[in-house]
């Protein structure tokens, strides 16, 4: 196999050509112009290609229609969300989410549902990172603030056996 | 059946077997208490203190190496003596449970938690067994699955299909763990129509209600009341179908922390009582928010709907409450909505408020404010948060007023210049690690009943060892009532007494003193004399001098740079005082003079505003985002959960739209705003939720302690349970409260009536 890919190297014109084969990857097809082109026409190529990145911060606000008194207005909380202390299930609790200030709700006369003049109070978003939150609410214009922080989990001890210790305050009396 | 299998073992091997060794000692272990009963309590103290030692000279240091086993083909590494459960948890697999609770002991009895361990004969609980080099783990197996599901189906045979009617619906372990594990069909027949078991209700007091034939037997209740709460008072009765959780005698389950029952209970056995069919789970909205009924600063979700606070929760906060909630903080939300202010009201020439609107209340106050001539005073009292009390402050200090003080006494004269001479500085979380603590003049257990169970929690895990100077008291675990005379101080101070041995030879000492004892004339000698001796007994990292609030305002006041004692402003002898939640009744009429226009900003209609000459409705906690430090220097902030009532607002508002109307706007517009004037006040307020520790050498006793501590015997306020449920505007206005104080008295009543019936 060494011996092979050697002579191919050695051999072909276009070293990329060799290359590909000698992996055994299976990449498709070359393009023709690739595969023709100067070494100087491929610089300029691949200068010309890929996205170019501006650090300017993206303001969203004057066209994403939110009306402007929900833009000013609002403070948005960024948060993980509790655990219930009802349950002992911690699922949908690990991510990230935004919550806007609360308004006023009242009761509807004709159901007695809950009703609220607030568009944004529902809205219920969930991010994978703390600083995922922070640049969606600073593209938006809403003011946050970061409410707790991911600490790990503190480990703990667990034995069944210091129910029944002699000598320890831990020792079980009732049952 | 395990015993038996035990016993067998016992018979082959020669050496006697643990279990025997322990039937021994538990045969002896009442005779070792009743002589330890016979010294004298100085012998006592001097023999534990010798055992302490002993046991922190064994303590090993080394991290044993961890250990690798697979979950479901996922290698983890763990510390041997993990168990199964808790290895699952760490590559992120949940194993359905019922019994097993992280903050309580194992039990190991209702079995859901039951998983397959490759080359195991049977399935092993997993809350229960501890984890072996290699193991393979296998939690979505078909044994697994089987397992979950026969348990499933015997836990289900006796349980009512009443779910509609259960105020756990929506929010119950055992309906969502039935939908994933459990089988698809029931095999119940009921061939002699005698029905599922039943079981009477238990009336175990205001606050928990019982519908006992839908306990499944897991004795979360029972562990959380004797290890955490210190009562043993729920037990189990009976065997097999026949058992049953409850007192045994019909009694009160009352403790000031009875409520997290309801919260362990995983199915709707224990419900909350005054919630009880109110709403379902999926109506309500939860709004993440802090305590502020003490000054532990419990961190809480509040549900609320339709613009009224329902019910409120603990919310998981492992350096403050970890995830437990007092009474009082729990159940006293309805009294938000009794005896509010709703509109701002003026006293008429004829001696009544009339409600009048807020233009015409902020004139009138800014009217007197003007003839004041800069005779102005403020007090704050206990519900006050910082941001209204930085309003208030920077007003009057505009108007040319300088007294500002809080309600609640403190030390006379100047003790709270340095931040470390009035915080927790063992921090809550930190207590938990002590091993020797001195109570001066403090009840914690309904002083702050969170800060009493960290303690009961090295109580028993720790081995601390925990002594008092004041009334005798139950704490809800054992401790050594040294005497309540006031000398005692001293004696412990100069190193001479028993108990100053067991100080200075423990690791991590503390000393806690309760706000109220600093209050008295010789106060600021008893904080001398102590913070003197912590001097001594502080380590590198462990600040062992302790003061124990009362009320969730004060660390707040005494940061932004209030003084304390309400007496302070009387002797101003202002032509306007202000009262900011001041509702304790330390302010009266009579010690005013005839000419002061008196000004409440509060939420509830209580002795502040029933005296004031113009009231101004504020916000309760559940109404306002606001700043509250709690007995330790965290500051942590209340979110709104629902708008104040009528025509109330925010407290630092109205002292903003007041600071307008008298020609002197304070110069904040926003929250933002304000919090930033806060930051420039004292920075560590905008910090919420971090502990900024004051420092460790910073404490110094300035005050020469020449001044003899002579105040006569230590008292505490708080004795006994029904002293607890009424502390404040909101609790007094709770009629939640108000049942719990006569189911004390109802049950002290039955006390004494069977003890009469002894006798005769």
């Amino acid at each position: 196999m060494s011996l092979i890919r050697q002579v191919l190297c050695r051999s072909t014109p276009t070293l990329q050509f060799a290359a590909r084969w000698a992996s055994g990857q299976d990449l498709g097809p070359i393009d023709l112009n690739t595969a023709l082109a100067r070494p100087d026409e491929l610089e300029q190529r691949n200068k010309l290609s890929g996205k170019i990145t501006v650090p300017v911060d993206v303001n969203l606000s004057p066209i994403s229609g939110v009306p402007e008194e929900h833009i000013k207005e609002r403070r948005v909380r960024i948060h993980i969300p509790p655990k219930n202390a009802m349950q002992s299930g911690t699922d949908n609790i690990n991510t990230w989410q935004i919550e806007f200030d609360n308004r006023e709700r009242w009761e509807n006369p004709l159901m007695g549902w809950s009703s609220t003049g607030d568009p944004l109070s529902n809205m219920n978003v969930q991010f994978g990172s703390k600083d995922e939150a922070i640049t969606y609410c600073e593209r938006n214009g809403w003011r946050w603030f970061v409410d707790g922080e991911d600490k790990p989990k503190k480990e703990r001890v667990k034995n069944y056996g210091v129910n029944f210790s002699w000598n320890k305050r831990t020792r079980v009396s009732t049952k | 059946m395990m015993h038996a299998a035990l016993s067998q073992s016992t018979l082959q091997s020669p050496l006697p077997s643990p279990l025997l060794i322990d039937e021994l000692t538990m045969i002896r272990a009442p005779l070792v208490k009743a002589l330890g009963a016979l010294g004298s309590p100085t012998h006592q103290i001097a023999s534990r203190a010798v055992r302490t030692s002993a046991v922190l000279a064994q303590t090993p240091a080394k991290a044993p190496e961890k250990i690798e086993v697979f979950v479901d083909d996922i290698p983890v590494q763990v510390l041997p003596g993990t168990t199964v459960l808790q290895a699952a948890a760490e590559v992120g697999v949940e194993i359905p449970r019922f019994c097993y609770h992280e903050r309580l002991a194992v039990a190991g009895n209702c079995r859901m938690c039951l998983v397959e361990v490759e080359k195991s004969p049977k399935p092993v609980a997993a809350c229960a067994m501890p984890v072996m080099k290699g193991w393979r783990i296998k939690t979505n197996s078909d044994l697994t699955r089987k397992a979950r599901e026969g348990v499933m189906e015997f836990l289900l045979m006796n349980h009512p299909l009443d779910c509609p009617i259960c105020d756990q619906g929506g929010e119950c372990d055992l309906q969502d763990q039935a939908m994933a594990f459990g089988s698809d069909r029931s095999r119940f027949t009921d061939i002699n129509y005698t029905g599922k078991r039943a079981v009477e209700d238990k009336d175990i007091g205001p606050l928990v209600k019982t519908v006992m034939t839908r306990c499944i037997h897991c004795t979360r209740c029972v562990r959380f009341a004797s290890e955490i709460a210190g009562v043993d008072d729920l037990g189990t009765t009976g065997r097999g179908n026949d058992m049953q959780i409850g007192t045994y005698v019909e009694k009160l389950f009352l403790t000031e922390l009875s409520g997290n029952v309801i919260d362990l209970c995983p199915v709707g056995a224990l419900t909350n009582k005054p919630y009880s069919f109110v709403a379902r789970p999926w109506e309500i909205r939860k709004v993440s928010s802090i305590d502020v009924l003490d000054a532990v600063g419990s961190n809480i979700v509040v549900s609320t709907r339709t613009n009224e606070v329902l019910r409120i929760l603990p919310r998981e906060n492992e350096d403050v409450n970890e995830e437990w909630l007092a009474d009082k903080s729990r159940f006293a939300c309805d009294g938000l909505k009794r005896q509010r202010l709703v509109a701002p009201m003026v006293r008429m020439p004829n001696g009544e408020l009339q409600a009048v609107e807020w233009e015409g209340a902020l004139i009138a106050v800014a009217k007197a404010l003007k003839q004041a001539n800069g005779q102005v005073a403020g007090v704050a009292g206990q519900l006050a948060d910082v941001e209204a009390m930085v309003a208030l402050k920077d007003l009057v200090n505009r108007l040319e007023g300088e007294t500002l003080v809080t309600e609640a006494d403190f030390i006379k004269g100047a003790g709270i210049d340095v931040r470390g001479s009035y915080l927790l500085n063992s921090t809550i979380a930190g207590l938990e690690q002590a091993d020797a603590v001195l109570l001066v003049g403090t009840n914690p257990r309904y002083e702050a009943p969170l800060v009493n169970t960290r303690l009961r929690k090295a109580y028993v895990h720790n081995e601390l060892q925990i002594a008092s100077i004041g009334p005798k008291i139950d704490l809800s675990y054992q401790h050594d009532n040294l005497g309540a005379d006031a000398s005692l101080i001293k004696d412990v101070c100069s190193g001479a007494h028993a108990f100053s041995k067991v100080l200075e030879g423990a690791k991590k000492p503390a000393i806690i003193i309760g706000a109220d004892l600093l209050a008295r004339s010789d106060g600021a000698a008893i904080h001398a004399t102590i913070s003197e001796y912590c001097q001594k007994l502080n380590k590198p990292d462990w600040n062992s001098f302790n003061v124990l609030h009362n009320n969730a305002a004060q660390v707040g006041a005494f940061d932004v740079g209030y003084q304390a004692g309400a007496q302070r402003a009387v002797d101003a002898k202002p032509k306007v005082l202000f009262l900011l939640n001041a509702d304790a009744g330390k302010v009266t009429r009579e010690q005013l003079p005839k000419d002061c226009f008196v000004v409440y900003i509060g939420s509830h209609g209580d002795a502040g505003a029933s005296m004031a000459d113009a009231v101004l409705p504020g916000a309760a906690y559940t109404e306002k985002q606001a700043t509250y430090v709690n007995t330790e220097g965290r500051p942590q902030q209340t979110q709104p959960g629902v708008s104040p009532p009528g025509m109330a607002r925010e407290d630092w508002k109205i002292l903003r739209a007041l600071s307008e109307v008298v020609g002197t706007p304070l110069n904040y517009n926003t929250l933002d705003e304000l919090r930033s004037r806060m930051e420039q006040v004292a920075p560590h307020l905008t910090r919420l939720g971090q502990l900024t520790p004051a420092g460790n050498n910073e404490l110094s006793a300035k005050v020469t302690p020449s001044k003899s501590i002579n105040g006569g015997p230590i008292d505490v306020k708080q004795k006994e349970l029904r002293d607890y449920f009424m502390t404040d505007a909101i609790s007094r206005a709770s009629p939640t409260m108000a049942k719990c104080i006569s189911a004390v008295n109802k049950q002290q009543r039955l006390n004494e009536q069977s003890k009469q019936s002894v006798a005769i």
